[in-house]
């Protein structure tokens, strides 16, 4: 697995608008790790009552899946750019 | 003949190895005896591994009014094979459900038959892909990895 990405790079421009943001994700991750503990014992309960039906094993796979795809996020770049606008977003 | 390939032919004959192993140790000595063996591949014939998929859309210079929309995507790699790993966690009455409407779209292709080591072949493949279109209006679209 990748190493998390740390911070995303948002600017957007038209004819009224001009601004650039930066997300600092790294805040985000003991965020949301504090947030999974908190929950953790709704999920395992929610794991253990849907196991029997196949739904908690994938709700686990989910999961992981999520933050598998947040970790590959690194490196994304979209620029876009019109006549008058533009729209860029990187991660990194 | 020398006697290296006598040599791997009687152990090929007495089943010591296979004839896969055979077919590459011969390949090995023909190599040596041509003077090419071990002699390190040059840097540009080993290709490394790509880590970006590539999107540029490119207007016309020349257009009308002034430029176009210029479009410039840039995605990991690994985001493309975490989200087509995505499709195991499909339920299976979905996959059901996808597979008709493929079906009735023409494409007769079953999702359930995708397999991680499928999609790391087909991520393989993706190094060597390289799309150059040009528009009748001048826009240029490049796909491409890196």
């Amino acid at each position: 697995m990748n190493r998390p990405p740390m911070l995303m790079h948002v600017r957007v421009r038209n004819e009224s608008t001009n601004f650039g943001l930066w997300l600092p994700l790294f805040l985000l991750i003991p965020l949301a790790l504090v947030v999974l503990i908190i929950l953790s014992p709704l999920i395992l309960i929610a794991v253990i009552v849907l196991w029997p039906s196949g739904w908690g094993k994938l709700a686990i796979l989910a999961l992981w899946a999520a933050i598998v795809s947040f970790c590959s996020l690194r490196g994304l770049k979209v620029d876009v750019q019109g006549r008058n606008e533009r729209v860029y977003i990187s991660v990194v | 003949m020398t006697e290296n390939k006598k040599k791997i032919l009687e152990m090929l004959a007495e089943n010591k190895i296979s004839i896969d192993d055979a077919y590459r140790l011969l390949n090995v000595i023909d190599a040596d005896e041509g003077g090419q063996a071990s002699t390190p591949k040059p840097e540009s014939e080993v290709k490394a591994k790509p880590k970006y998929l590539r999107v540029n859309v490119m207007p016309d210079p020349d257009a009308e009014g002034g430029s176009g929309d210029r479009v410039n995507v840039r995605v990991p790699m690994s985001l493309i094979r975490a989200g087509i790993k995505l499709t195991s966690l499909i339920p299976p009455e979905a996959m059901d459900k996808v597979n008709g409407a493929l079906r009735d779209k023409g494409i007769n292709f079953d999702v359930r038959s995708v397999k991680t080591e499928d999609i790391e072949e087909l991520i393989e493949a993706l190094g060597e892909l390289e799309v150059d279109v040009m528009s009748g209006r001048g826009e240029k679209v490049k796909v491409f990895v890196e």
